[in-house]
């Protein structure tokens, strides 16, 4: 990408493998190989879509890029600077400008604190803003996610699920951040409430010139949320694309079987379903060459032997699949 | 057609420290025969309270204070204990969002199969487990001899769904209520569940409740589609008619709230959505529970309770601007 400005986050070859122990000794036996050298850029203020279904390693993927856990290989360009060569204190310093937003309101507030301690934690840990400055700030942001400052001194349990992923999204917000990941933060939520939530993000990112990587399972949410989007399958992504192109004509045989599954809600529409053999195989043993050969539809000798490789197929759009 | 089931006038309260729940609040539908109803809303609008007093399985300090629930033209409502048990399982079976709570984790999935069989039918143990054998393998499960051996633990989700279905479908029921069956599973797996349903209900002549909040679901498995709030059925009718034409503000205000796959092609930045939030059944407002949120809200709206009324011949909404 010559004329391009950097991106402000730039994932390669990012792996994160946990061990799986056994026996007396706790013998490493076996890896889950739950991020298996993915790769990708997100530009300034936009969206990137990391879709998957449970256990391809989406989750993770986000830990790892804000190093939440330990990433086993790869580079991470944040902003200019490589995350995993950071120090200790380093990393906590620029940690103020990433924030990660949670799937579950309900566990990631902590029952005991007042919303007040809650969205001003983070000035607190970074020792910012204090006493009637720091309430100041916390009323801003209530304010901002569509909050009544007012009911800064009550606690999570006297707020309903959309409120309480509010209070989260003020937290997360607290020390103005470039990057937020948002790791299913509607799933969680009834369908009238996900909407406003997915609209106080988008305001969120427009106000502010936020940049999301937006997690989730949910691909119509996805697609609607996103500039682009990457499909993840056994620890490696599929296909990455804009989400038109992903979404309006996918070409990885998994992508197009993804979303020939999601129920429409019409009645009407008339569906062509590529129902997917099997289930989807443990990240402990992923199948040889292709991991999704042994579901695809159109597979060939070659698939079970040899690993395709992600590759640029058309402007902005990249594949691994040997017969794209 | 004629009727496996109609509910009329249904009405189940938990009687609580802090008030009356009035869960499910004057809810009446038919299922007719070889169809499936599909219940769609938000969460605690009483979709599983209305699932489990058709099965009578409300427990203290809930009851189900009124209404009639006629299965094949008896009231279960006047049966004993003793005879619900008769119709559990045997003639209307469930089937849950979590199938692993449901299954006994130190028990062989077959053998739990079999164990329903011969609670209800006067087989012996061999012929039980043929039949739970025979059931896996209507429920395309492979290999299920074998499979029938295994703890629950040893499968995936889709596959102790599947296990649910089989247990469901042993005794050849007329009717199964599945709550959520699909909502914990991943998409590609929901697609094969659903498939699944669908061509167990031709095959058996099969009556489906499906309870489901995801919009998607019911409009792919339901001939017919109600639609609660707050306890009270506010929208229900044959499927196109609820997805193509909703009376109802909230039913119109779901179905324009949900991210629709390919909207990329007219990409908008927001989506429309229903203001407010969910009531508390303990604080439910005079009048329409849906007014403090609806757009077409006015006096009126908010002095006495809405009756359900017929749009159509087979379409009725709650809402007196519908
Ligand atoms: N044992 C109980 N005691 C008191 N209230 C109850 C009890 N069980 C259910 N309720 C109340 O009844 C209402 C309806 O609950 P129900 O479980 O039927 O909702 P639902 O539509 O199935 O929701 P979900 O989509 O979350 O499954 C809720 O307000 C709930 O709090
Ligand atoms: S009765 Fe009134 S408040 Fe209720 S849904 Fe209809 S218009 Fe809205
Ligand atoms: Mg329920």
């Amino acid at each position: 990408m010559p004329d391009r400005a950097e991106p402000l986050l730039s994932v390669r070859n990012l792996k994160k493998y946990f061990p799986i122990r056994r026996g007396v000794f706790s013998r490493i036996a076996a890896y889950v190989k739950a991020v298996d050298d993915i790769g990708f850029d997100i530009n300034k203020g936009e969206t990137f879509g990391l879709v998957g279904e449970s256990g391809c390693g989406k989750t993770t993927a986000g830990r790892a890029i804000l190093r939440l856990i330990e990433p086993d290989a790869g580079t991470i360009r944040f902003d200019g600077v490589n995350l995993l060569q950071l120090r200790k204190h380093e990393l906590r310093r620029k940690r103020r400008d990433m924030q990660l937003i949670f799937q579950d309101p309900y566990a990631s507030l902590n029952p005991r604190m007042t919303i007040r301690s809650i969205v001003g934690e983070p000035f607190a840990i970074h020792r910012l803003a204090g006493g009637l400055e720091r309430e100041h700030r916390v009323a801003d942001l209530l304010n901002i996610v569509g909050l009544d400052p007012a009911m800064m001194n009550r606690y999570p349990h006297e707020f309903s699920g959309g409120q309480r992923q509010r209070i989260g999204i003020a937290r997360a917000l607290a020390l103005k951040p470039k990057l937020i990941v948002a790791d299913e933060p509607v799933s969680a939520l009834d369908v009238s409430i996900q909407a406003q939530i997915i609209n106080l993000l988008a305001d969120l990112q427009q106000q502010f010139g936020l940049t999301y990587l937006f997690i989730s399972h949910a691909i119509p949410v996805i697609e609607h949320i996103s500039t682009r989007i990457g499909v993840m399958y056994l620890g490696k992504l599929v296909e990455v694309g804009t989400s038109a192109q992903i979404c309006l004509a996918p070409k990885h045989p998994y992508t197009q079987a993804l979303l020939s599954a999601v129920p429409t809600p019409d009645p009407a529409a008339k569906k062509r379903r590529i129902v997917l053999r099997g289930e989807v195989p443990t990240p402990i043993n992923p199948p040889s060459g292709c991991r999704f050969h042994t579901r695809c539809p159109i597979a060939v000798e070659r698939c079970k032997t040899e690993e395709p490789p992600l590759r640029q197929i058309e402007a902005g759009r990249d594949v691994s699949c040997h017969l794209v | 057609m004629t009727s496996v089931l109609e509910v009329k006038n249904l009405k189940t309260y938990f009687f609580t420290e802090e008030g009356i729940i009035k869960a499910v609040d004057d809810v009446s539908f038919n299922v007719p025969k070889g169809t499936a109803l599909g219940l769609v809303g938000e969460s605690g609008c009483g979709k599983t309270v209305t699932a489990m007093s058709i099965t009578r399985l409300i427990s203290a300090p809930g009851r189900i204070v009124g209404g009639e629930i006629l299965f094949n033209g008896y009231d279960l409502l006047s049966k004993s204990e003793k005879e619900m048990r008769q119709v559990r399982g045997a003639q209307i079976a469930m089937v849950f969002q979590e199938p692993m709570t449901a299954l006994n984790p130190v028990l062989q999935v077959g053998f739990q199969i079999a164990e329903t069989v011969l609670a209800h039918q006067n087989v012996s143990k061999r012929e039980a487990w043929a039949r739970a054998v025979e059931a896996m393998r209507a429920v395309s499960i492979p290999d299920a001899e074998n499979r029938a051996k295994d703890y629950p633990h040893r499968l995936s989700g889709g596959m102790r769904q599947r296990i649910m279905i089989a247990m469901a479908l042993v005794c050849h029921p007329a009717l199964i209520i599945a709550d959520e069956p699909t909502t914990a599973i991943d998409v590609t797996i929901q697609a094969q569940i659903l498939e699944l349903l669908d061509s167990l209900r031709e095959q058996y002549q099969l009556s489906l409740i499906l309870i489901s909040h995801d919009l998607g679901v019911v409009a792919e498995v339901a001939e017919t589609v109600a639609v609660m709030y707050a306890g009270k059925i506010v929208e229900i009718g044959p499927v196109m008619d609820i997805f193509h034409n909703p009376k109802h503000p909230y039913t119109e205000g779901l179905l324009r709230s949900v991210p629709r796959l390919g909207s990329s092609a007219q990409k908008r930045d927001r989506l429309e959505v229903i203001e407010g939030m969910v009531p508390n059944l303990l604080r439910l407002p005079d009048g329409c529970s849906f007014a403090p949120r609806c757009y077409k809200r006015t006096l009126e709206c908010t002095l006495s309770p809405i009756p359900l009324e017929h749009v159509s011949r087979s379409h009725g909404a709650r809402c007196i601007h519908a």
